[in-house]
């Protein structure tokens, strides 16, 4: 019910393609303003997957003035923009993790490698995009001054797949941990070139093909030991979050269980939440005015399947270690027999982090 | 860190050949440059893919299937789009392109754009040489690349087809009074290029994954080579081959990963400026000459 009158809730989608290398800025956008023009919608859920997408739609969102929540896109520049000028972009939200967030949980995971195995050598191998240069260059910031060294720090385009320069280096530097950050699809080949390479290093990071659960199938094997992050829980049950539990029951329920496993690491939680956040907005909002909707979207306190869900006033998503308090990202671990095993933080926690077998 | 710039240049180096040579064949025989021939390197990949996981085939079969499939396209192109505009320099590029292309964009279009689509390796394990850990499928990929050499200097110097191919390249209408069939040859060259490129692909692709924009690469690939090589030039292409291979492996660990690709354009920009037939091509030369 908004203000006493019943609307149910349409949804229209629209695939700007931006995911793939290559695919020009300026088509996806020509995608969005097509989907707003059309449609007419009264908000945007989910929104865009590149962050170079996201900054480039915001005038564009202010200019039709649409509640928009990102569940995807990740660059920190999003809420400098926001902050700056919020009159302008005060119809942007975002409810996934950021670059800044997944630092902390990378920091958090790098502090116990070091306290557990005396590991202080990493190299850093990270996707040529904004959010991944971000992740990259505010880790190896915070290595630098808390005594690691880092032996190296490549970037790579969308689409590339030969890692070898990357992973001879980390042999020749000796480096112990190895930080990938990528979401492309390529970027699974890495591990597999690693394994073939005999580089002998803990890979801890975030590979998106790495994370869902045919990972183990897809690359043979060759993931064992990889410790990698879902940014948000959603894609794995957790007990500590009973929503992610009933989330992935019923998702198997609905879409099958081959559908379950398949789901990524990023964007699966949030992207589900932010649906029942913009409908609760409304919703207490009384009205379709976004003005009206956007100071509802301020005041959002609900319990989703990432935890819980809180805007903080640069409208990003407070995430944090306690899911009574935030919403939660988690790191899991592969084993042997091709299982995710959930290793931090420790509210999750099912195992500690182990030495994967090719460095014991 | 030398040796492995040596062992890893060296077998980047193969790949760069192996995905050259059916492209330089093709040009070599027909003069046509089949812009088509990402789209014959990724379908190739594709449909190994789809025979090995649809229909649950041998690898070695759906190897040969592939290939077989991969050459009766090429051999087809020839007759239904290239016939028309043979001769005709700047269609050809743009029929074979646009087929190209509307290969690789049907596969977007169908939604082959995940990390599953990968191929299985030969044989999964590694040696070590000189203390450089290999993968038994860089080990293939160089063994295929010598014996596809072999093949094709067999191949052009002791058949009778591929001494018609080597007549029809060195002088068309010649070729042609002492009746060599010039559409049969081209069309053959055209299958020969394309069942190629299945060879490459399928040697090739189990190192990484079967995506969109690997077609793309794999057609600059071709062209990089080619054009510092020689295009028509089996010798040019396997010395453009190991010039950009290694350039390629130093510039990714001396100056950055991201580089690696611009050593192609750079190498095209540079070969045009100074030589435009190539280190040992003769075409631009001949012309320059007349």
């Amino acid at each position: 019910m908004v203000g006493g009158k019943r609307r149910p809730l349409k949804a229209y989608s629209i695939d700007t393609r931006e995911h793939e290398p290559g695919i020009p800025v300026h088509d996806a956008l020509t995608a969005v303003e097509k989907l707003i023009l059309e449609k007419k919608p009264h908000a945007i859920v989910l929104g865009a997957f590149r962050s170079e997408i996201l900054m480039a739609s915001m005038d564009l969102i202010a200019k039709y003035k649409i509640p928009y929540i990102c569940s995807i896109a990740m660059t920190p520049a999003f809420q400098k923009k926001i902050v700056e000028n919020y009159d302008q972009y005060k119809y942007m939200f975002r409810n996934c993790l950021n670059a800044i967030y997944f630092v902390k949980y990378l920091q958090g995971a790098m502090g116990f490698l070091n306290k557990e195995f005396g590991f202080n050598k990493a190299y850093l191998i990270v996707q040529d995009t904004l959010w991944a240069q971000a992740t990259g260059k505010g880790l190896e910031k915070w290595y630098k001054g808390h005594g690691w060294e880092v032996t190296g720090f490549d970037a790579y385009p969308l689409g590339a797949s030969d890692f070898s320069p990357s992973l001879i280096k980390v042999r020749a530097k000796k480096a112990q941990v190895v930080v990938p950050i990528f979401d492309m699809p390529q970027s699974g080949i890495l591990l597999k070139q690693a394994r073939a390479m005999k580089v002998p290093a803990l890979l801890c990071g975030f590979i998106s093909p790495v994370a869902p659960g045919n990972a183990w199938d897809v690359f043979e094997g060759e993931v064992e030991g990889m410790v990698n992050f879902l940014f948000e829980i959603g894609p794995i049950p957790v007990k500590a979050v009973p929503k992610s539990v009933a989330f992935n029951k019923n998702f198997g329920k609905r879409w099958g269980e081959k559908a379950r496993v398949i789901l990524s690491g990023h964007g699966p939680g949030p992207s589900y939440d932010s649906v029942y956040i913009i409908a609760d907005a409304i919703k207490r909002a009384g009205t379709l005015e976004p003005d009206a909707i956007v100071s509802a979207l301020e005041k959002t306190d609900l319990t989703g399947v990432v935890g819980r869900i809180r805007f903080a006033k640069d409208h990003q998503v407070v995430y944090g270690f306690d899911p009574k308090e935030t919403a939660l990202g988690c790191a899991f671990q592969w084993r042997k027999p091709g299982v995710r095993i959930p290793v931090f933080p420790e509210v999750v926690a099912e195992s500690k982090i182990e030495l994967p077998p090719y460095m014991k | 860190m030398t040796t492995s710039i040596l062992v890893y240049g060296l077998v980047n180096s193969v790949i760069l050949a192996l995905i050259a040579m059916g492209f330089s064949l093709t040009f070599g025989i027909s003069g046509v440059a089949n812009f088509a021939y990402g789209g014959f390197y990724l379908l190739s990949g594709y449909l190994t893919w789809m025979l090995l996981n649809y229909l649950g085939l041998p690898f070695a079969l759906a190897m040969l299937i592939t290939v077989a499939v991969a050459g009766l396209l090429g051999f087809l192109t020839y007759w239904v789009i290239l016939l028309r505009v043979r001769g005709i320099a700047l269609s050809e590029v743009i029929a074979t392109f646009a087929l190209g292309a509307g290969m690789l964009e049907f596969f977007r279009w169908m939604g082959f754009v995940t990390y599953e689509f990968t191929l299985p390796c030969f044989m999964k394990g590694r040696v070590e040489i000189f203390g450089v850990p290999l993968d038994y499928q860089r080990l293939f990929i160089i063994g295929i690349g010598l014996a596809l050499v072999i093949f094709l200097y067999f191949f052009t110097h002791h058949t009778r087809i591929g001494l018609s191919f080597r007549g029809i390249a060195q002088n068309e209408r010649t070729a042609i009074s002492l009746g060599i069939e010039s559409d049969w040859t081209a069309a053959l060259s055209l299958a020969l290029g394309s069942a190629m490129a299945a060879v490459a692909a399928i040697a090739i692709l189990p190192l990484g994954i079967i995506s969109i924009n690997v077609g793309y690469d794999v057609l600059l690939i071709a062209v990089a080579v080619g054009i510092i090589g020689g295009l028509e030039s089996v010798p040019g292409i396997l010395i453009g081959s190991l010039i950009l291979g290694y350039a390629q492996v130093i510039t990714g660990m001396y100056l950055a990963p991201e580089w690696m690709m611009v050593v192609y354009l750079a190498a095209i920009v540079l070969v045009l400026a100074i030589k435009p037939s190539g280190l040992f091509g003769k075409f631009k030369e001949l012309e320059e000459r007349v």
